[in-house]
């Protein structure tokens, strides 16, 4: 086939131009590789820290009430179910703490040091202290990091929890680091410290239930609702809301990666009207050798597909180093949800961006190696 | 012999805000294996008439017949075709594809014909021996001086055997030795492979070579020169002189 013998040839012999026209839709596949990956990333992060730092499965006092008070009871129920790996009964709210003259907002959770740990793996985040030492030390609490920073709180200062009329005086037994926003408000409390707070007497404000399963939460909260008549809720549901909103942001993100292509196909589209004017007398000798006009548009469409391969295998090498830089930068737990943003990239997304590319090259070549294969021989030899 | 062009009140007009008639009405029939030339001033329509020859361009009026098929009204492939097939082009300035070398210029009618690369070579470099450039085979235009492409763009020209040659000032751009060299070279082919060369020329001195003499004019052929042993003897009343364009 000539045509592809010729369509190489001027590839090859235009290095600059392809050079610059590879790595305009290289970059535009990297660009939207990184932020597909970013999002994807996001939902990733967002669905492991779901399940690493809040219970699998939360069980909510029944319509009408603030408080479980038959926590024990409800507890010994939850574990009946063999996917169940662990309970905690929990007393969480919002309190303020304050140490010398600063004062800070605080989420406290009251808990069991036992049955916590089992649910979240309270001790491995530990960077400082024993979890467990709350169940012998009743004033005592263990503090994120962020928090303990903002309060100028070192190790074994005393700082108060105040809540209303309410006060409590703790003392700091350990540091806890989850590497997310809740270092900045988490304190963990002994159950009876917390209720002694809340003043209500001995109740939990929900049932962590922790599972061997995490894709069966769904099934056992359902199971759960029709058993008792508390509310049970799987984390999948707890974060419906933000998933929902992340699709949503996800057809605008197409419409952006779409005009991104658009672009770049312009771009395409203008080197290849730059190559064809260039050589219009070369395709008047074509034709007067006897290349049909089908021929000249399959040589221009081939030179503008032809770079499509390298410019997605380039787009992808560099989307692939992106996501390492990316990777090793640190961010703020205010910016993001975990402390390194994760790139994830794969090869299903890779192969639809570089569809798309060539796609973008083909469309991109038409119109020019139409033109071309409209032009009048006459002309186009004494073009010059 | 066989009329291989017949040429019937061929008529082209260039409306370009000003009509301007390129070709009045011409009437030429060209014999298989004539070796021609058309002289004629500057404008005077030689090109025009060469380009509907070459199928490159349609006429206004009248019909061209090639092979007893008139080929005035044929669809582009068809066209196509025939410039591959049929007719080979030299044109003034040698028009080699700048990126491929001299043996893949000759190769590349071929490769349109659809003939076989390695066959399509094979050809190519026995084109371009007969050229005398049996060394130059892998060079490309720019590594090649204007006699040397010009040579090239010949056996370009002749590599799918084409049954007409079609040169427009061909050798307008080279000195007289090398313009020696070449229309030796295709008078040579003209011997030897019957085939027809129409070869349009402001050099009175190269229009001589050949064996018939069209002078146009005004888009009209005003004078018709045949070959006698060493001369010429004219079949109309008409003065040659050289045209200075
Ligand atoms: N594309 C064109 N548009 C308008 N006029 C043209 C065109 N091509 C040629 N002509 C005119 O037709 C006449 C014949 O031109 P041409 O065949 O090129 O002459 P020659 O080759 O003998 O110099 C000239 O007057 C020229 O100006
Ligand atoms: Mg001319």
């Amino acid at each position: 086939m000539f045509e592809w013998t010729v369509a190489n040839r001027h590839i090859l012999g235009n290095p600059r131009m392809v050079l610059f026209t590879v790595l305009s839709v290289a970059l535009a596949v990297a660009v939207i590789m990184v932020l597909m990956g970013l999002t994807e990333g996001y939902r990733e992060n967002l669905i492991s820290n779901t399940v690493e730092n809040s219970p699998h499965l939360i069980v909510d006092p029944k319509e009408d009430e603030d408080y479980i008070t038959l926590y024990r009871t409800l507890s010994k129920i939850i574990l009946d179910h063999p996917e169940v790996e662990a309970v905690s009964p929990r007393l969480i709210g919002k309190v303020a703490a304050k140490y010398k003259d600063n004062v800070e907002g605080v989420n406290f959770v009251g808990a069991y040091p036992h049955q916590e740990d089992k649910l979240l793996k309270v001790q491995e985040d530990m960077i400082w202290g024993d979890y467990y030492d709350l169940r012998f030390k009743m004033h005592s609490a263990v503090v994120g990091t962020d928090l303990a920073e903002d309060l100028e709180l070192k190790r074994g200062d005393d700082f108060r929890l105040i809540r209303q009329n309410r006060s409590v005086r703790v003392t700091a037994a350990g540091f806890i680091e989850t590497g997310t926003g809740l270092d900045q408000t988490l304190v963990y409390l002994p159950l009876e410290t917390a209720q002694d707070l809340l003043g209500e007497g001995d109740v939990v404000s929900e049932v962590g239930v922790r599972l061997t399963d995490i894709y069966a939460a769904p099934v056992i909260a359902d199971d759960l609702n029709i058993e008792t008549r508390y509310k049970a809720q799987s984390w999948q549901e707890q974060s419906r809301d933000i998933l929902e909103q992340l699709d949503t942001q996800q057809v605008y993100s197409y419409l952006f990666y779409l005009l991104i292509f658009i672009i770049s196909g312009f771009g395409i589209a203008n080197t290849m009207i730059m190559i064809i004017t260039r050589r219009t007398k070369e395709i008047g000798i074509l034709m007067a050798m006897g290349a049909t006009r089908g021929s000249i548009m399959k040589i221009f469409i081939l030179e503008s597909v032809i770079l499509g391969p390298p410019s997605a295998l380039l787009g992808g090498a560099l989307a692939c180093v992106a996501a390492r830089v990316i990777g090793t930068i640190e961010v703020p737990s205010e910016v993001y949800i975990a402390t390194h943003m994760t790139v994830a990239l794969d090869l299903e997304t890779f192969a639809y961006v570089t569809l798309f590319a060539l796609l973008v090259n083909l469309a991109a070549g038409i119109y020019p190696a139409y033109k071309a294969s409209n032009l009048d021989p006459v002309e186009a030899i004494a073009s010059e | 012999m066989s009329n291989i062009i017949e040429i019937k009140n061929l008529r082209k007009i260039y409306e370009d805000g000003v009509e301007v008639v390129a070709l009045d009405g011409m009437d030429l029939i060209i014999e298989e294996g004539e070796f021609l030339a058309i002289v004629g001033p500057s404008g005077s329509g030689k090109s025009t008439l060469l380009n509907m020859i070459g199928l490159l361009d349609t006429p206004t009026s009248g019909e061209i017949w090639l092979k007893e098929k008139n080929i005035t009204k044929i669809d582009p492939k068809e066209r196509a075709r025939l410039r591959n097939r049929e007719l080979g082009f030299v044109f003034q300035y040698h028009h080699l594809l700048p990126e491929f070398s001299a043996v893949e210029n000759v190769m590349m009618p071929l490769l349109i014909a659809g003939v076989d690369k390695k066959e399509a070579r094979e050809r190519s470099i026995t084109f371009l021996e007969e050229m005398g450039l049996g060394d130059r085979l892998g060079n490309r235009p720019t590594q090649l001086s204007g006699g040397q492409n010009q040579r090239v763009a010949v056996a370009r020209a002749l590599a799918n055997h084409p049954s007409i040659v079609i040169g427009d000032e061909l050798t307008g751009n080279l000195d007289s030795k090398s313009s020696d060299m070449v229309y030796d070279l295709l008078r040579e082919l003209n011997r030897e492979m019957n085939q027809t060369f129409i070869l349009v020329t402001h050099d009175m001195k190269m229009a001589e070579k050949t064996d018939r003499i069209l002078r146009l004019v005004d888009g009209r052929i005003v004078c018709e020169m045949l070959r006698e042993g060493d001369g010429f003897v004219t079949r109309d009343l008409c003065e040659l002189e050289e045209d200075h364009t």
